[in-house]
């Protein structure tokens, strides 16, 4: 039984169509023009207990519309949504106690508060017990290093330990489902490991069910195994991490620095000169077409070579290249999302 | 500092309002001291008091709308408490703050500057306080749903301006109702308005006879339970509105 199930999913919005200058004001204001946008088109998953997912697109694909109607604040306009057997825009406050949130951009505590105070009141909100309490207090100190910071008010808080706070605060009730709208939006290399570290441990001991928004690849990577990419309001991926790099990151460049500089260089078929500079060239070719052995071995027969790596595609850019609508996503292969998470778990459910 | 500015003034105003009133009444009542058989005395108690009860009646009246222009509204509704409990409960304790910071000290001015009657009897003065309660509870329903249209309009100050000016005419927090042609007088009966100031004061007065009081008491139960009804339908309606704003 999924933890959490979308089917169908549509949000609209309207947007009053404002037209310029003077005249275009009176003009909106006397016969006001509407346009209809719709923000998410009918996207369907399931996520299962325990699961960490990212939820990937570009800027104004629909992924913050869709973790808002996750927590009931925004009513979809179409399609369902179950949580915990519940649906999240009619039982706003029961589900209120099973989720927790962060929004990266802005925050849930209170701005004048000092911080201790925000989770005292959160305490008596969600009616959480002293012992629960005290124990996610310790955890999140520990990790999270909250010490240091928690008599100060909130607006005092530099951003990363603002985010801190705000993940320890969205946690604080020991929820079944944590969803992040950009957790680590702003912040350093050292505070984002940071906090997916605690991310991965809070999974780890507490099996909270946790879907991702971000734009950092990188948090996927680390934390996510499986990931949905949504593209103008439609769901145009869902499945592991590493199958999307297994049928998209095909792509492999050799970096050879070459003795002398060769000018008609002669390559084995289907490989390819991207880049030059001075002594050093980069070749591509498709994995599946070449070997990667073949062209080494080629090159060092041949030529007399100082340094020489091979790189794999990075996840990023292979992201890119599907927002920028390179890649083909082809539905039929990888959409089977079941089969996906069976193997993610490596469990039978 | 800001803070305390504020507060001065706001005392300041309360004062202000009650003065001029006042001598603006003592100007139409001449020197005779009697008009359309009403005593002066009456009048002045009654604007009296109804300056100090509109000193802790005002209430936020942008607290919604800025909830939902900056989006801090999602951060309300992630919680598992209800929001229109939330609102209420921050007028009621800035209602509250008020009559302790601003009222006291205002009716103790008022007692020693200004002529005001004591209530008509201690029964009509305890009638009072349960029916000013009562007042100020249709006043908020009243709010409540001007305050609502901010999940459709965003800006709200025009139409909150019309409604401070209904109130402050239809209500009789400015002019004693008995003033009013009988047409209009008899239209008000029909509304919301003259329960919020107008049924309170008159209770206090003693004007309105005993076996009238639980009529009047029984009209703004039922006008609370009426725009209760109203703002829950309203607030639905919202809620399958609601656009969170930035992000």
């Amino acid at each position: 039984m999924p933890i959490i199930e979308v089917s169908n999913l549509t949000k609209d919005y309207k947007l009053n169509v404002r037209k310029k200058g003077l005249l275009g004001s009176i003009q909106s204001l006397i016969i006001p023009e509407y346009k209809m946008k719709r923000a998410v088109e009918k996207i369907s998953f399931t996520i299962e207990k325990g699961d960490m997912v990212g939820f990937i697109g570009p800027n104004g694909a629909g992924k913050s519309t869709t973790v808002k109607m996750l927590t009931g604040i925004l009513t979809p306009t179409d399609g369902e949504i179950n949580i915990l057997g519940m649906s999240p825009s009619k039982q706003r406050k029961k589900i209120a106690t099973k989720i927790g949130v962060v929004f990266g951009q802005r925050t849930q505590l209170w701005w004048d508060l000092p911080v201790s105070d925000t989770f005292d009141l959160l305490k008596s909100i969600y009616r959480i017990s002293d012992s629960a309490y005290k124990k996610n207090m310790e955890m999140f100190n520990e990790l999270l290093g909250l010490k240091e910071f928690i008599t100060q008010p909130v607006r005092q808080l530099s951003l990363g330990q603002r985010m801190r706070a705000d993940i320890a605060a969205s946690l604080v009730h020991n929820p079944d489902i944590i969803l992040f709208d950009e957790p680590t939006i702003g912040l350093d290399v050292i505070a984002k490991e940071k906090i997916r570290e605690f991310i991965k441990v809070v999974n780890k001991e507490k099996n909270t069910t946790m879907l991702f928004t971000t734009h950092d690849m990188m948090d996927i990577e680390k934390t996510c195994k499986r990931m949905i990419i949504i593209d103008h309001g439609t769901i145009i991926y869902d499945g592991t991490v590493n199958e999307i790099k297994e049928k998209h990151g095909k792509k492999r460049t050799i970096v050879a620095e070459f003795a002398q500089n060769i000018n008609n260089i002669i390559l084995p078929e289907g490989v390819e000169i991207t880049e030059e500079a001075d002594n050093k060239k980069h070749m591509q070719f498709n994995r599946d077409e070449v070997q990667v052995s073949e062209v080494i071995s080629y090159l060092t027969s041949k030529y007399n070579i100082l340094d020489l790596t091979i790189k794999e595609p990075e996840i990023e850019s292979i992201i890119r290249e599907i927002y920028e609508g390179g890649i083909d996503y082809d539905k039929t292969v990888s959409g089977d999302s079941e089969e996906v998470i069976s193997e993610q778990l490596g469990v039978s459910r | 500092m800001a803070y305390r500015a504020d507060y001065y003034a706001g005392l300041i105003n309360t004062l202000i309002l009650i003065f001029v009133n006042i001598a603006i009444w003592k100007a139409i009542y001449g020197e005779d001291g009697s008009y359309d058989g009403v005593q002066l005395k009456i009048v002045l108690t009654y604007i009296v008091l109804g300056f100090l009860m509109q000193s802790f009646f005002i209430m936020d009246d942008y607290f919604i709308q800025n909830k939902i222009t900056n989006g801090l509204i999602s951060t309300d509704l992630l919680k598992p408490i209800s929001f229109r409990l939330l609102v209420f409960s921050y007028s009621i304790g800035a209602s509250g703050f008020k009559i302790i910071m601003n009222l006291v000290p205002a009716i103790i001015i008022s007692l020693l500057f200004f002529e005001f009657l004591p209530p008509f009897s201690v029964s009509m003065f305890i009638l009072f306080i349960l029916s000013l309660c009562l007042g100020y509870l249709v006043l908020y329903c009243l709010n409540f749903i001007v305050w609502l249209t901010a999940f459709w309009f965003y800006q709200t100050f025009s139409l909150v301006t019309i409604k401070d000016a209904l109130i402050a005419v239809l209500s009789g927090a400015l002019i004693p109702l008995w003033f009013m042609p009988t047409w209009l007088y008899n239209f008000i009966k029909l509304t919301p308005f003259d329960s919020i100031y107008y049924i309170p004061i008159t209770i206090y007065l003693g004007q309105t006879p005993s076996n009238e009081i639980m009529t009047c008491l029984l009209k703004q139960v039922l006008w609370i339970v009426l725009l209760t009804v109203i703002g829950h339908f309203i607030w639905k309606a919202a809620t399958k509105k609601l656009v969170v704003q930035g992000g």
